[in-house]
């Protein structure tokens, strides 16, 4: 039987992975990937948590951060687009304008 | 008029805020002119003081922020009266004898603020308006010393800043609690002084908050040792910066002291007592050698400050009606007399652009005017007899010689190491051959110089001949505290230590 | 008669006021006439009162206005005029008024005279408030008063430049009148005590509640008080170890020094004794400390008089030595004598000082009597005016020191205190040896001064008028010592001699003249036939002692003073610069380099903060973890 713990436990697995690729990676667009792994992630949290509870406002929250990030996507890839033009690179050891 | 003291804190400002279209060849008399109106209107005040009440008068209250009980609340009482008008003054003389004249419009609107600031600290009866015009007083000084100071000016307006800013953000934590016991207690929040006059708080909570107000006053004062900044302060100010920071702005420690430690948290004041005592004789044995030795008028000028202030710090906590009001009376003369010894280095600053006594000597020979003067400035300082220096100086000690005989004559020797700097100083520059060819050919006082002098001539020796109009309020209001204070210590030893005069007649 | 109290206070606030007036101009003469007549109104005012009182047997006290009044304490600006302060007020006049003239005279050439008198009419007026006062706060403000004149007028000559110590023992009259305030200042924090004292334990400062109350105080708070105000008048009557300040005021003009370092400042002290009477008598230890005091310093002062060779010095250690004598008689209880011989003094000492002033005005301001000799041809009035005031001041009979001091060496007999008597019977014969020694120097032997190609002359004429009354009362002042008695003895208590000494009166009394005639003759011997130097005697190791005031001003100033100086510098130094306002530097630098520190995390690399995040989840996760299991 997969109980709420093997869930929460892949959801957990998931997003290591998802926090290691946003630790370790260079470059932007990585980032983004492994940022959409973590919040997809929270997703199976959150469906499996609803469910166990049987309380349909945790699906309702998994469906808004699908919402928000593939808008954040959009909005995102735009920008690294641009940066991309700009700079000709997408890697984080090159883009160090803020260093104070 | 019942809102004269709205007057006298927004007027300056207004005034100052009109001064940016005045032309700069006129903003120096634009600024005497309202200066002059703004110190009758300080006369105007007293005259229409009534001098038997020990009360606050004047009181005016508008509610701000209602839920939080802040609300505009001024009021005088006889502690308050002279210092705003010293104040006043001050900021008048000072104007008249000023000699900067690089953006002499900048100057006087500063300084008309800063005028503005300082009478609001002393009229302020709602805590947070109190604290309002306390850290904005730090602005204009900060723009002053900063803009128009010495060499080193840039460090000695950081350092002036930073350090008063630090204590009285400690302040304002003891601000807050106070308020938020009073909410807890009463269920209303309230800044008003005098509804925290009110509050009888246990002795714990007591000395925390004498604590929390201790920085903020005790930077200012400024007390050992947190008295640094003072010297580099002076030493870079123009000379108006140093006549209004000795007169006006150190009196806001020692008035913080009067108005809220000392009422509100009694039994903390008692407990105390010693420990001021101590650092307050530091401060006058202490920074008085210290002052013997520097070779800076100004800077012996700047050390023999803190060395006065111990003296009114000593009587605040004299804890009768001698010690405090001659401390009340001892704020004026100080401000009086070391303004006026500021001025006088100013004067010598302007013709020679040092102010090294090495430099100097023989002064008398060629400016006997001016040697008289700062003659009297002098003996005044040192606590001469029929000058404003003695009164306040002989109330105190004779009032802190009820709490402790050793430490009254540990104190009173500053009326010897006084004596000494002071004497060096003047055998330094005014005796003596004159050596330096540079000091042949200096011109005595001018007229501009004689006319701002000679007024607080005047008044040192009118006060320290006939102090009573002044010192009659001050008494009043000063016998009513402490009358309060003893109906509100709960402990029994500050009931016992704070003494009421025998002549009071009844509680604020 | 209220009126002529306030004339004869304050005529010479006006004269003051009126020479401050010209104070800047050029030289007036009549500036110094007007002062001397105010002066002179002073005096007549003065006098008319002390009829007035002895007449009437009354005293006059006028509250003028209210002072100080704060808490419990009210000082008024009141004046009495009883026995003592009439006499007082009587003696400064007088001197005051001779002094005056003396000074149109003496300060000729000087081209601030104008200044002058306006310095000096305010010490007189400071004088009259010290002694009319009726009660210790306004008494303060005279003492405070005469201190910052004295200090005007011995650094009169401001101009001058610091010497060594070897080259001039003054140093400069600025610096000896920094001395001299300073040095009082340090008294007048013991009066200040003692004021302080009176005022916790009466209530009041004003002479008659304070005496009406001492009978309900301690006897500790009493000697408390009168120890303390014995301090305060310490300093003023310059005695051990305050002393150093009186000789080196001797920088001031010489009518300065007649007028307030001999006959009228210095006796504060011995008047506050006099006039506090009250609390003296019931403080017996104390008094008799006084009086002990009082007659170590007379032979002190005496004993250094022996070998200067400063005509002013000589003159101001014998002003010393006789407020020894003065200390003495009222450490004894004998007020009236004290008071006595304080006027007595006061004559023949101002007389002393001035017929000193024509010597030095007749000798270029040359003071060392080494210099002079034979000036009696040249200076015969003054000779004899200071041959006059010599033999008054070595007490010969008829002349008016012999009655005063005479009576108080016998009071010393009288109490059975024999040493105190034979060291000041010793003293008596040193007094006559020294006045003598420095009459016969200047005056008498060979004419020294002319290898200096000095051309002495003598004082205008109109000054010599001006000092016969002290002349005169140099001479007869003695005889009314019987009705001086009578008066002052209303107000003090009376002292008589017992029957004992009574008998034994004509011994004690011949015991001191011989001593005094020993002296006078040793000193004739010795130097009226001309100058002889003893080498041996002057490189002797007393001798040196004496000379250099056994070396007391040296130890002031190594022990005192220098390090007083480096104290304060290590002070502002080490202290202040290095510790004080290091440690708050160094609060704003550690908060500045921090910051500087931890401004290395802003790299500027995205990827460094995500760790920087992450790290500070995983702590906040810790800690919440950590806490949810502590409860």
């Amino acid at each position: 039987m997969i109980g709420l713990s093997h869930y929460l436990i892949v959801s957990a697995l998931i997003f290591s992975i998802g926090l290691i690729g946003v630790l370790r990676r260079r470059n932007l667009l990585m980032l983004f990937f492994a940022t959409e792994v973590m919040l997809n992630a929270v997703n199976i949290a959150f469906a499996a948590i609803s469910h166990y509870y049987n309380d349909l406002a945790g699906q309702m929250f998994a469906f808004f951060i699908i919402a928000i990030a593939a808008s954040e996507v959009a909005v995102g890839l735009g920008l690294l687009i641009v940066l991309y033009k700009k700079y000709g690179t997408l890697d984080l050891d090159d883009l160090a304008s803020m260093k104070g | 008029m019942d809102n004269i003291l709205s007057v006298l804190v927004f007027f300056p400002a207004i005034a100052g805020l009109l001064g940016f279209v005045v032309h700069k060849d006129s903003a120096r008399a634009y600024g005497i002119t309202v200066a002059a109106i703004e110190f009758f209107l300080s006369l105007w005040l007293w005259f229409s003081f009534d001098s038997a009440n020990a009360g606050m008068q004047f009181v005016e209250m508008i509610p701000l922020i209602p839920d939080f009980g802040v609300s505009y609340y001024i009021g005088v009482d006889g502690i308050s009266l002279f210092i705003i008008i010293m104040a006043a003054l001050m900021t008048l003389i000072g104007m008249m004898s000023m000699s900067v004249t690089k953006n002499i419009k900048n100057m006087i609107i500063t300084l008309l603020f800063l005028e503005m600031t300082m009478i609001g600290v002393f009229v302020a009866l709602d805590a947070i308006i109190f604290y309002l015009f306390w850290e904005l007083s730090l602005v204009p000084m900060l723009y002053i010393i900063g803009a128009w100071g010495g060499p080193l000016r840039v460090y000695a307006s950081i350092k002036f800043f930073l350090y008063t800013f630090a204590g009285s953000l400690i302040m304002l934590v003891g601000m807050l609690f106070v308020a938020y016991v009073y909410h807890n207690l009463t269920g209303v929040w309230s800044f008003a002084i005098t509804d925290w006059y009110a509050l009888v708080l246990p002795v714990d909570y007591q000395l925390w908050l004498f604590a929390a107000f201790f920085f903020g006053f005790a930077i200012k004062v400024p007390m050992f040792p947190f008295h640094t900044w003072l010297p580099y302060a002076h030493g870079q100010a123009p000379t108006i910066g140093s006549v209004i920071l000795a007169a006006v702005l150190l009196k806001m420690g020692t008035y913080g002291f009067v108005r809220f430690s000392l009422p509100m948290f009694p039994d903390a004041s008692v407990m105390m007592i010693t420990p001021i005592a101590v650092i307050a004789i530091i401060m006058i044995i202490y920074t008085a050698m210290v002052a013997y030795a520097q070779k800076d008028i100004k800077q012996v000028i700047a050390y023999s400050s803190v060395s006065h202030m111990g003296i009114i710090m000593l009587g605040i906590f004299a804890m009768n009606a001698e010690g405090i009001g001659g401390s009340v009376f001892q704020m004026l003369s100080h401000g009086i007399v070391s303004g006026a010894l500021f001025m006088l280095v100013g004067v010598i600053y302007d013709r020679r652009h040092t102010k090294l006594m090495s430099e100097f000597g023989g002064l008398a020979s060629v400016m006997p005017k001016y040697a008289v003067i700062f003659g009297i400035m002098l003996m005044a300082a040192v606590g001469l007899p029929l000058t404003i220096g003695f009164v306040g100086e002989f109330l105190v000690l004779l009032g802190f010689y009820q709490i402790s005989p050793i430490m009254t004559i540990l104190a009173g020797t500053s009326i010897i190491i006084g004596a000494i700097y002071m004497l060096a100083v003047y055998k330094k520059s005014f005796f003596g051959p004159i050596t330096n060819e540079a000091n042949k050919t200096l011109k005595d006082l001018d007229r501009k110089e004689t006319w701002s002098l000679v007024p607080l001539v005047l008044i040192v020796i009118w006060l320290g001949i006939y102090p009573k109009p002044v010192l009659e309020p001050i008494d009043n209001s000063v016998k009513a505290m402490l009358v309060f204070m003893d109906e509100k210590a709960i402990t029994q030893e500050a009931k016992d230590m704070i003494r009421v005069a025998k002549s009071s007649k009844g509680g604020v | 008669m209220e009126n002529l109290v306030y004339i004869a206070l304050f005529a010479p606030f006006a004269s003051s006021m009126f020479a401050a007036l010209f104070g800047m101009s050029p030289r007036q003469t009549f500036v110094g006439i007007v002062a001397s007549s105010l002066l002179f109104i002073s005096f007549v005012a003065s006098a008319i009162l002390a009829y007035h009182v002895y007449s009437t047997g009354t005293s006059i006290h006028v509250t003028m206005m209210e002072w100080i009044s704060a808490g419990d304490l009210t000082i008024p600006f009141g004046f009495l005029v009883d026995q003592v302060s009439v006499t007082m007020m009587t003696v400064v006049t007088l001197v005051s008024t001779v002094v005056h003239i003396y000074s149109i005279g003496y300060m000729d050439h000087d081209k601030s005279f104008n200044r002058f008198f306006s310095y000096l009419s305010a010490f007189v007026f400071s004088m009259m408030i010290l002694v009319m006062s009726d009660n210790f706060a306004g008494l303060f403000i005279g003492w405070e008063g005469v201190g910052v004149c004295s200090w005007l007028l011995i650094g009169f000559w401001y101009h001058k430049e610091d010497v060594t110590r070897e080259e001039n023992p003054s140093i400069s009259p600025s610096w000896a009148a920094n001395e001299a305030f300073i040095v009082n200042r340090i008294a007048d924090l013991g009066m200040l005590v003692g004021i302080f004292i009176i005022y916790w334990n009466v209530g009041s400062l004003q002479y008659d509640v304070v005496f009406a109350d001492l009978p309900n105080l301690s006897s500790s708070v009493l000697n408390a008080a009168a120890l303390a105000l014995f301090i305060g008048a310490m300093g003023k009557s310059a005695q051990f170890p305050l002393h150093t300040w009186l000789t080196d005021a001797m920088e001031g003009p010489t009518p300065v020094s007649a007028l307030i370092h001999a006959a009228t400042m210095v006796t504060a002290g011995v008047f506050l004794v006099i006039r506090a009477n009250p609390i003296f008598s019931m403080t017996p230890e104390v008094s008799f400390f006084i009086a002990a005091l009082g007659t170590f310093v007379a032979f002190f002062a005496a004993s250094m008089a022996l070998v200067n060779r400063d005509l002013k010095r000589i003159i101001a250690f014998s002003t010393l030595s006789q407020l020894g004598y003065m200390f003495a008689a009222a450490g004894l209880g004998a007020y009236w004598i004290a008071l006595f011989h304080l006027a007595a003094h006061a004559f023949f000492k101002a007389l002393l000082f001035l017929g000193a002033g024509n010597v030095m005005h007749a000798m270029d301001d040359e003071l060392d009597i080494f210099k002079m000799g034979g000036l009696k041809k040249a200076m015969k009035w003054t000779y004899i005016y200071m041959g006059l005031a010599s033999l008054a001041l070595a007490g010969i009979p008829v002349f008016a020191g012999f009655f005063s001091k005479d009576a108080i060496i016998e009071t010393a007999f009288n109490e059975g205190t024999y040493v105190l008597w034979a060291i000041l019977v010793i003293t008596a014969g040193m007094t006559a040896f020294y006045s003598f020694r420095q009459v016969f120097l200047t005056f008498h032997g060979d004419e020294r001064y002319k290898e200096a190609g000095i051309h002495p002359h003598e004082m205008y004429k109109f000054v010599l008028i001006a000092m016969s009354p002290l002349a005169v009362l140099a001479v007869i002042a003695g005889f009314f010592m019987g009705g001086f008695q009578e008066f002052v003895t209303k107000l003090l208590p009376n002292y008589e001699m017992s029957h004992h000494t009574h008998e034994l009166i004509w011994y004690l009394t011949a015991i001191v003249l011989v001593f005094a005639i020993g002296g006078i003759w040793l000193a004739y011997k010795k130097y009226a036939k001309g100058l002889k130097r003893d080498e041996k005697l002057e490189n002797s190791f007393v001798y040196k002692l004496l000379a250099n005031q056994y070396y007391i001003p040296n130890f002031y100033e190594a022990f005192i003073t220098k390090p007083y100086a480096m104290i304060s510098e290590m002070m502002w130094k080490n202290v202040d610069m290095k510790i004080v306002d290091a440690t708050v530097d160094g609060i704003a630098k550690l908060i500045y380099k921090s910051g500087d520190g931890s401004r290395k995390m802003q790299t500027g690399n995205l990827s460094n903060y995500l760790n920087w995040m992450a790290i500070g989840a995983v702590l906040l996760l810790v800690v919440a973890a950590l806490s949810a299991m502590l409860g």
